[in-house]
């Protein structure tokens, strides 16, 4: 089948035969070598047209530059390169690096340094992370820890304007990367361990004036939900952010916003996925708790909701639905449909009409048994009832995926229009779930529950695989020791690109998963390879090393900023800090 | 590195039933809400020095003292226990103080010192870097109380190597 595929990308077809024939949802000709955005394009593919590293080549990859950050926190998130210059962002403090790319040794053009809080670091449930920077009209646009977007002159390093977002006292942070569409740049919060009433909002690039603010959650009138334009596909019924939670808990509901977003010109809708719902324990906020674990399709000029989707209604196992949405046109069933596929922390694979919200296919892509299959019908899960949570079932056993996810949220999958296939990090990890009351106290965790890991079946821990997303099959998979937390990379050099949580950055045969190269990078990968065209016309892959992003896994001496905060090691990955340890370092690669 | 802790396994740290006790214990913070924060005149200033700190002349600023009303009380400390859980601070240090978002308070070591009246100030008037004040929320015989439990927690002996060739 790959060589139907590989011929039909030659002649640069769109509509000939074969079920998984496809094209990418925006033009993937006139590839400039750039990578503007977090995602390197509005669909999210992370999909580069440079090929002159390829199958048969890879394997002299090598290193040929490096950056420490000075900043031990996880380095999620990506460069950007924007016509001869990389911008970095690091985890909390935020400063912002502009390395000139024509000069031997890339020497900085500028640093940006806000003033960041440092409060925020006691109210980052997991890591001070930040994912990434924005590139739109001259400017450079992210998101602080403490609650602030910035835009930065990209020439001067200037900083043009800085607006609050999120209030730290309710205990809300912002890690996400920006989306900018136009004149709007969209940013929303983290805090659903903190019991935040979930938002995003829509600034002016021009001023940094907020423009709308929309809840992701509670009555229509907060949601920017009107009955004209808001036609959810399975749901019916006004105010159903608020009528899904029993005594008004939407107030402290949670469906924070911290993935990655994704745009459909054409359409002129933006997606983005929800958070979990507050708090863990699902016995005080009984209901669906829309929409948090869901994915919302909203107009950025107003940011009115269109429809929304519920991949885990009543969440009761910290399901985030923030993984990103890959926009990719499809042929399914003959059938042209403009899709867009996400890999859940839920464990489930789904392909979704983009523009009605309807679920086309919904398949396990990692070991799940909270729920036996997605009813197509309803768009519901079909519950596993021994599987369910809550205070008062104890402590339920076995769960499967674990709250870390089928895949980490912060690690975007990518989405090759030759191959026709998504790569992805998965995690093979089950949990126990143990519920128990909790109370809400203003900028304090809002959780009540605890939940040990264990190792999937197979006897390793995380993946990296390559997904039809039109029959829902896993096509190759690669394991790995240890979780898998980088984004994945793919080129027309058909190389796929990823790093492991021991350190080794990867490059793999696309259509096989053949290792081709690999490299011991000095930390865990938890961030997301690029790959560019540099002013001296070569192609580079870069790449962050720089372990972090949950706590458990920082226990052991990997702890390394504090001398006076010694833990045990978690026990599912007991000797992860015989491999790699803190510390944030920008790596680049060529052949 | 020192022995493995009494195993903390998880990345969500426990939280305990907010038992009748807790709410008890809670609405007995209330009635004491923060009446004084110190043994001493509202006018001295307190003496409270890090372990960690130098002091310019070897001369430790003089003030008054605090002292913990309940030093070694088990059954405060057990109430202390709940406390832990009901205020969220196991949100941040974890199931049993052994750490997850904020620093373990059980390894026996401390950023700000780990006598009674450090660890009080840690509390009542909160840390840079997210420790929140819980004096307001709290008042000093709340804090006092979790103090007495946090105290409670025996560190294991401190060896510092951790070696993975021989164990």
């Amino acid at each position: 089948m790959w060589r139907a595929a590989l011929f039909a990308a030659l002649v640069g077809l769109s509509a000939a035969g074969g079920r998984t024939q496809a094209a990418p949802a925006q033009g993937a000709t006139g590839e400039d070598g750039q990578w503007t955005m977090p995602a390197k394009d509005y669909a999210a593919t992370r999909y580069s047209a440079l090929a002159d590293i390829t199958r048969q080549n890879a394997r002299s990859l090598h290193p040929v530059w490096t950056f420490s950050t000075g900043v031990l926190g996880g380095h999620e998130g990506q460069p950007l390169v924007v016509g001869d210059t990389m911008y970095v962002v690091t985890p909390w403090p935020n400063v912002l690096y502009a390395f000139d790319l024509t000069r031997e040794g890339y020497p900085l053009r500028w640093k940006y340094r806000p003033e960041v809080s440092a409060n925020a670091i006691g109210v980052s449930c997991c890591d001070i992370v930040n994912r990434g920077p924005f590139y739109a009209d001259g400017k450079i646009v992210y998101n602080l820890l403490d609650g602030h977007t910035v835009a930065v002159d990209a020439h001067t390093g200037r900083e043009l304007w800085k607006t609050q977002v999120a209030d730290l006292g309710e205990g809300e942070t912002v890690t996400m990367a920006p989306l900018v569409v136009k004149d709007r740049v969209i940013v929303g919060a983290s805090g659903g361990e903190f019991g935040i009433y979930g938002w995003i909002k829509g600034l002016d690039l021009g001023t940094g004036q907020t423009v709308w603010t929309a809840r992701n959650l509670g009555p229509d009138s907060d949601m920017r939900a009107r009955p004209d334009t808001f036609k959810p596909p399975y749901d019916h019924g006004t105010d159903l952010g608020a009528s899904s939670w029993a005594n008004d808990s939407w107030r402290t509901g949670g469906a924070p916003v911290w993935g990655f977003i994704s745009y459909d010109p054409e359409l002129d809708l933006f997606y983005y996925g929800t958070g979990n719902a507050s708090p863990y324990n699902p016995e005080q906020r009984l209901g669906d708790n829309k929409w948090s674990a869901s994915v919302l399709a909203r107009r950025p000029a107003d940011g009115a909701l269109v429809w929304a989707y519920q991949f885990t209604p009543h969440d009761n196992w910290d399901y985030d639905a923030t993984g990103t949405m890959i926009l990719a046109d499809l042929t399914i069933g003959g059938r042209a449909v403009k899709a867009l596929v996400h890999f859940d922390k839920n464990g489930f694979a789904y392909t979704l009409d983009r523009a009605s919200g309807r679920v086309l296919l919904a398949r396990a892509f990692a070991p799940v048994n909270w729920a036996r299959a997605v009813d197509l019908s309803t768009g519901r899960p079909v519950l596993e009832p021994a599987k369910q949570t809550g205070a008062s079932r104890g402590n339920v056993k076995g769960i499967c995926p674990s709250l870390e996810g089928g895949v980490s949220p912060s690690s975007p999958a990518a989405y090759s229009p030759r191959t026709h296939l998504f790569y992805t990090s998965t995690n093979n990890l089950c949990m126990d779930y143990a519920a128990s009351h909790t109370t809400r106290l203003k900028g304090t965790p809002y959780m009540g529950v605890n939940t040990p890991y264990s190792a999937g079946p197979g006897g390793y821990l995380g993946t990296f695989m390559a997904w039809d997303a039109v029959s829902g099959r896993k096509v190759w998979e690669n394991h790995e020791p240890y979780p898998t937390w980088s984004g994945a990379l793919v080129t027309a050099g058909d190389v796929a690109f990823y790093g492991t949580l021991d350190g080794w950055f990867k490059s793999v045969d696309a259509r096989t998963g053949q290792v081709l190269s690999k490299f011991k990078v000095g930390s865990g990968v938890v961030g997301n390879p690029i790959t560019y065209r540099a002013p001296d016309g070569r192609q580079y892959v870069a790449v962050y090393a720089g372990i972090g992003g949950d706590w458990a896994l920082l226990s052991g001496d990997t702890r390394s900023d504090d001398p006076t905060d010694v833990r045990a090691p978690a026990d599912y990955v007991p000797d992860i800090a015989r491999h790699t340890s803190q510390g944030g370092i920008i790596w680049i690669f060529a052949l | 590195m020192r022995p493995r802790l009494p195993q903390c396994r998880m990345r969500r740290p426990a939280t305990l039933l907010c038992t009748v006790l807790a709410c008890a214990a809670l609405a007995a913070c209330a009635r004491q809400a923060p009446t004084a924060a110190t043994s001493s005149t509202a006018t001295t200033l307190p003496a409270v020095r890090y372990e960690a700190h130098l002091t310019a002349g070897g001369l430790p600023p003089a003030g008054g003292v605090l002292h913990n009303p309940h030093q070694g009380d088990a059954a405060v400390a057990r109430s202390g226990a709940l406390l832990f859980a009901a205020m969220n601070c196991d949100g941040c240090h974890g199931g049993g103080g052994t750490g997850w978002v904020g620093p373990d308070l059980a390894d026996g070591r401390w950023r700000y010192g780990g006598a009674d009246a450090e660890v009080f100030y840690s509390i009542y008037y909160g840390r840079p870097r997210g420790m929140p004040a819980f004096g307001g929320a709290l008042g000093a015989e709340g804090v006092w109380t979790l103090v007495t439990y946090i105290r409670s927690l025996a560190p294991p002996a401190d060896l510092p190597t951790e070696s993975w060739e021989t164990k």
